[in-house]
């Protein structure tokens, strides 16, 4: 039966756990809140040491807190981060996405900076400044980083946060035996697409999405197994999913897979989510890495990447390119999938449509049609953020009442 | 090479595209050699590497094809527009290469607003055969790299 306005805005009849209003995906104000209270306060992955070979290798990251990095590996060899500003006019120091700086000198009056993030010139300072300032005072502003968990770069522009090890706890162990050697990446795209960014983990997070995907209905969905996978929720709002074997050649014109991936069972599938918006998927011959990057509350940016073994040979690094974008390329048959469909909820939860309610209720003893993963976001959301998911508003409108 | 070879030539790169404007899909595969072989390749700085992001052969592109109603896919329609840049032509081989500038456009659905969604170069080896020209090797360069939500049919 079709509902009318007061029935439709009616609280859906669940626990206040297995719903959300759908103003988190929507209110400018949560966003920035967002900005400060999440992403201002976890590791976030800026990009792969493989991407950094070389002393003084850069790369250059819009973290979503906002703040623009450089990420640099020294001539000691460590990778560090900075803030992309110039301490002096605030100009941008690195305009390309990558490159080598021996010596990062910024074009508007030629301060130049080490990879230690110490200033080592100013140009005509005695002149300028006399003795009132120097170098000294002038050091690029430092992130905390560390490279971990498949040899990602992982920063931090809290500087009292806690260790990485300790934020990622033991939500990362079922990749344990399969990222313990180099890796490449080989793979890199960026998709900027109007939705927000939680929905995209949630894409990530359930598997309930499946009848969406031709591809993992044939070759999952219906193969033995599949109802077994497990989530399992981890402290700082991890989740992890169990693996199965999927039949690919259930899809007409999969080939047949040789090269595989080390640890990883033939036809496995091992997916890992880190809050608020990371995703490993291990999958055939491919680790795919998905960082959610929100520019707006009904606005994201996906960095893709895929990655095989740096021991590649020419051969297997050509399997692994065909696996990873049968699937995930942008030509590929699941990602436009998963893209279009949270197009389609950004397109429906704009502000203004009256949308009201998403439902996390499915209990299956936490197996794969559970949708116990995004519950268990939402509840590290909501602690966070000091706003229960499904009244978010609450706590605002209590502050302004005292 | 003669006005009517190049112009044979030019035409079937333009037919290409108009059949995949069409969906015709088999008029498509009907101008390409048994041993047809199609890529879309781009160059990513950010990572420093050349990238390959789809590689099929004439039976998967038309496997492809196949799949295609099976899939969710985004149905607004695409406009490739291609100008013939180069042409040579090998005759030893029987073979001829044409580069051209690719430009295509997509048009929503609802309302039919037209954006320009990427640009890059179509690299063809064409074979000449006594039925014509066919396409042998196709090699779609995206200067482009950031698609949305990307798409399911080839450019």
């Amino acid at each position: 039966m079709s509902r009318n306005s007061n029935e439709w805005k009616e609280r859906p009849q669940f626990p206040q756990t297995h719903y959300v209003s759908t103003e988190i995906y929507t209110s400018e104000q949560i966003f920035r809140e967002e900005q400060a209270k999440v992403f201002g306060k976890v590791w976030i992955i800026a990009c792969h040491e493989s991407e950094l070979v070389n002393p003084y290798d850069f790369r250059t990251f819009n973290h979503p807190s906002g703040a623009p990095l450089i990420v640099i590996r020294g001539e000691d060899n460590t990778v560090r981060s900075f803030y992309n500003i110039c301490p002096h006019r605030g100009n941008t120091l690195l305009y390309d996405p990558v490159g080598n700086a021996k010596r990062i000198t910024c074009i508007f009056h030629a301060w130049s900076f080490n990879a230690k993030g110490d200033c080592i010139d100013i140009s005509r300072a005695k002149q300028g400044y006399q003795d009132r300032y120097e170098c000294k005072d002038a050091g690029l502003r430092e992130v905390k980083t560390s490279i971990g968990y498949g040899g990602f770069v992982w920063v931090n522009v809290d500087d009292d946060c806690c260790s990485l090890q300790e934020y990622i706890g033991d939500a990362m162990g079922l990749l344990d035996e399969n990222l313990n050697m180099p890796l490449e990446v080989f793979h890199y795209h960026k998709a900027v697409v109007d939705t927000n960014y939680k929905l995209w983990h949630d894409t990530n997070s359930e598997f309930y999405h499946d009848y969406m995907h031709y591809f993992n209905r044939i070759t999952g969905m219906i193969q033995p197994g599949y109802f077994d996978r497990k989530y399992t929720g981890y402290p700082n709002g991890h989740a992890s999913v169990g693996s199965m074997s999927i039949k690919y050649d259930a899809y007409e014109g999969s080939q047949a897979r040789g090269v595989g991936w080390p640890g990883l069972a033939p036809g496995g599938w091992v997916l890992i989510d880190i809050f608020p918006g990371m995703t490993f998927n291990l999958r055939t011959s491919v680790l795919r890495m998905d960082t959610a990057i929100p520019l707006g509350p009904n606005k994201l940016l996906i960095e893709f990447r895929g990655l095989g073994l740096k021991s590649d040979t020419p051969e297997q690094r050509a399997e692994r390119i065909r696996d990873h974008n049968t699937i995930w390329g942008p030509f590929g048959r699941n990602l436009h999938e998963d893209l279009l469909g949270v197009k389609g909820q950004g397109l429906a939860m704009r502000e203004g449509t009256d949308s009201q309610w998403v439902i996390h209720g499915r209990e299956e003893n936490m197996t794969i049609h559970d949708e116990g993963g995004m519950r268990h976001f939402y509840a590290e959301w909501s602690r966070r953020m000091g706003r229960p998911a499904s009244e978010p508003m609450h706590a605002a409108a209590s502050t302004q009442a005292a | 090479m003669t006005v009517d070879q190049r112009h044979a030539l030019t035409e079937l790169v333009c037919r290409s595209c108009m059949t995949l404007d069409e969906r015709a899909f088999g008029a498509y595969l009907e101008l390409c050699d048994p041993a047809y072989r199609y890529r879309i390749t781009a160059y990513s700085p950010e990572i420093r590497k050349e990238m390959t992001w789809l590689e099929h052969d004439k039976a998967g592109m038309q496997t492809l094809f196949t799949n295609l109603p099976r899939h969710n896919s985004d149905q607004s329609p695409l406009t490739r527009h291609v100008t013939v840049y180069t042409v040579t032509q090998d005759d030893a081989n029987r073979r001829a290469r044409v580069v051209s500038a690719l430009q295509v456009f997509k048009t929503t659905l609802d309302g039919g607003e037209t954006e320009l969604y990427a640009v890059g170069k179509i690299e063809d080896d064409i074979a000449l055969g006594d039925d014509g020209p066919k396409l042998l090797d196709r090699n779609v360069r995206l200067q482009t790299r950031m698609l949305g939500i990307g798409y399911h049919i080839p450019f």
